[in-house]
């Protein structure tokens, strides 16, 4: 069984990695967001699939690394890959300043934090005109064939969230997290410092945002306020992980895999409809299965939790 | 029994593929578009699709487009240039149009050129009013309506003869209405007026009593908001509520929608609005367009649905001149051509930046839009000065 899966791992991450020299710019561009999806619903589930940390501002990290990179790429001139790193690092200092405050309180404090994070970065960003474009945008130099080097960076970003969250779910580290999640007095009186622990995991988490805000914003060439801090993303991140199954390795993939192609595929044809649809899988997800996909299948067959 | 009918449908089958191609069966030109069906700019998205289908009709009614029918295929990108840019790229490299005609919205165009540029396609964007979009170096992007600098010109234009000193100018804080505002603001100062108060807004904003209080405080003699249209009704609205009144008050976008008065009613009155285009105006064509719209769709066509089918009738004269769907060619002649139809004139400079175009300025008068603004254009003259909220 473990054979075959690493198997059709393999298999599937070389067919992704030949994608691009077949593929059509529509396909490529999809498949790139695609990884973008995957990075960003993998992240919310490190901190919040994990520690129960729910984080309804996990956009405010994308779009951090969005303004990030743009600003770079704009005003220094920096090479985008590089950009888009420095996205990533500043959504980790992001992390730092919000957590620190957030993380030495239990219960919705966080949650509420998160939610006003993202309102209050939008208006900065919208009131630092000189050096973000305020409400006009940030337009970047015109870079008209870089999809396929940007879908090589995101499908790496993709690649190495996963496996942390893998390398993470498999040790103690991850037990811990998962002990918070339990229960965090039981947690604190085992001895473990929850604090430095669900700070760790919010740092980490917010990392591939950043990247791919990054990466985002120099696929598209173009950002403003509204478009990198949408309260939807941060919906779309946490219904893929739900759907998927949340504190799992592979939940989000799948939610993230399964979700976009829908959306793509199906419901593109339903044009006004497709709000409807994406509504109904919330509601029937949170009624009829709360453990996601991969939950009901591992209560089902009596799989192992680091799946 | 089997059998038999199973060989006549098999005899139809071959008939079938024997017959000639009847002698119209040409593939039709496929035009891509991906506009905003749904999200923020459903409304006016949904206008400028009606646009482009009236269009199609209209160019195969009179044969089509060098002999072949033209057909369009539609997205909705949900008001996100995201979005836009993916379903280009599907429009372009996986639907294979033959040409693709602009989104609706600035932020969505400045997004999406990026994409028709990397392919070399040409796009006439008839809704994307931001000068800086076509200021890039981009090749094949064409402009056909005025810029937003332009759109409160002709609200200053007409205080400044009143002999108005002061101004009041609010804005949505995006693309395209901070441009506008930004301008109707280098305009006043040029006509030696005074901007007393200068604020902007973030998209979505429902409460602008902060906002219009600060306003109130500074007793402008004109306001002009730079606006989309569910932020248009709600200043309206709440300049009422809190008693706020200038002697003239106009709105950018949304104060020209139908649905604008009906929200309002009474206290849409004496407010005046800009506009690329009004069904009235003294253009050739003019009467087939609103009839043939109203006949379509079942209700009377805006600026947005004008727009669309103006840039789509642009494009078409464009690859007739061509004689080709080449874009360097189309390109050439788009560059080159100049003209006059039912929505005003049409001339671009190197860039593709529109220069021709004019705006108008109307007011809501008895439930009516009337043109009050430039002289050469207007149909009425504007009720000035607008009375206190109680006598309207």
């Amino acid at each position: 069984m473990k054979r075959w899966f690493f198997a059709g791992l393999v298999v599937t991450l070389a067919a992704l990695a030949l994608y691009p020299m077949q593929g059509t710019g529509y396909g490529v561009r999809t498949v790139l967001q695609l990884f973008m999806w995957i990075a960003l619903a993998q992240s919310w589930n490190l901190i919040s699939g994990l520690t129960g940390y729910v984080s309804f501002g996990h956009v405010a990290f994308f779009g951090m690394g969005a303004y990030t990179a743009g600003i770079l790429v704009t005003k220094l001139g920096w090479p985008w890959l590089l950009a888009c790193l420095a996205g990533g690092v500043m959504a980790m200092v992001l992390a730092l300043v919000i957590g620190w405050p957030c993380f030495r309180l239990k219960g919705p404090y966080f949650a509420i934090a998160m939610l006003g994070l993202n309102e209050v970065l939008r208006v900065i960003v919208s009131y630092f005109e000189g050096l973000t474009g305020g409400g006009s945008g940030l337009s970047m130099p015109t870079l008209l064939h870089a999809s396929v080097p940007i879908y090589y960076a995101m499908g790496l970003t993709a690649l190495l969230v996963t496996g942390l969250t893998y390398i993470i779910i498999t040790s103690r580290f991850g037990l811990r997290l998962m002990t918070i999640r339990e229960d965090e007095v039981a947690a604190e009186a085992m001895g473990i410092d929850t604090f430095r622990y669900k700070l760790y995991a919010f740092l980490l988490s917010a990392a591939g945002p950043g990247i791919v805000g990054g990466l985002a914003a120099r696929d598209q060439g173009y950002i403003e306020p509204m478009s990198v801090f949408p309260l939807i993303t941060t919906i779309t991140m946490i219904v893929m992980v739900l759907f998927g199954g949340k504190g799992t390795i592979w939940g989000p993939v799948l939610g993230a895999v399964l979700l976009f192609t829908f959306q793509e595929i199906v419901w593109a044809r339903f044009i006004y409809l497709h709000q409807l649809f994406f509504g109904g899988i919330i509601v029937a997800v949170v009624l009829l299965m709360p453990r996601g996909i991969l939950g009901v299948l591992q209560q089902k067959y009596n799989l192992p939790r680091t799946i | 029994m089997k059998t038999f009918l199973w060989r006549i449908a098999g005899a139809v089958a071959v008939a079938a593929c024997l017959a000639p191609a009847p002698a119209e069966a040409q593939a039709p030109i496929k035009v891509g578009a991906s506009l905003s069906l749904t999200g923020t700019y459903a409304q006016p998205g949904s206008y400028q699709k009606e646009g482009y289908e009236l269009c199609a009709d209209h160019l195969n009614a009179k044969g089509g487009l060098l002999g072949r029918k033209v057909e369009f295929v539609f997205y909705d990108d949900q008001s996100m240039p995201a979005t836009g840019v993916r379903l280009y790229e599907k429009l372009i490299t996986e639907d294979k149009v033959d040409a693709v005609m602009g989104p609706y919205s600035s932020p969505i165009t400045e997004a999406v050129a990026n994409v028709s540029e990397k392919y070399q396609k040409v796009m006439v964007s008839p809704l994307a009013a931001t000068t800086s979009i076509f200021k890039k170096g981009r090749k094949y992007i064409f402009m056909v309506i005025s810029p937003a600098e332009a759109y409160l010109e002709g609200l200053v234009d007409m205080a400044a003869k009143r002999g108005l000193k002061t101004i009041a100018v609010v804005n949505e804080d995006t693309l395209f209405t901070k441009a506008s505002a930004v301008g109707v603001a280098e305009i006043a100062k040029k006509k030696g007026m005074q901007v007393v108060f200068q604020e902007a807004y973030p998209k979505g904003n429902t409460d602008f009593s902060a906002l219009l209080t600060k306003l109130k405080a500074a007793n402008p003699d004109v306001i002009a908001a730079s606006t989309y249209f569910d932020d248009a009704v709600a200043i309206t609205r709440q300049m009422k509520e809190l008693n706020v009144s200038a002697k003239m008050y106009g709105v950018t976008v949304g104060g020209d929608l139908p649905k604008f008065y009906d929200l309002l009613k009474q206290n849409a009155e004496y407010v005046y609005g800009s506009t690329q285009w009004e069904g009235t105006l003294p253009y050739p064509g003019q009467k087939e367009f609103v009839d043939s719209y109203q006949k379509k769709f079942g209700h009377e066509p805006v600026y947005h649905s004008a727009a669309g089918y103006a840039g789509c009738v642009i494009y078409a004269e464009g690859v007739r001149r061509a004689g080709s769907l080449d874009s360097d060619k189309v390109r050439d002649q788009l560059l080159k051509l100049e003209t006059r139809t039912f929505f005003g004139d049409y001339k671009v400079d190197p860039d593709g930046f529109q220069t021709a175009h004019k705006m108008v300025m109307f007011q809501w008068q008895d439930g009516k839009k009337v043109t009050v603004w430039p002289d050469d254009l207007a149909s009425g003259k504007p009720r000035f000065p607008t009375p206190g909220w109680g006598q309207r």
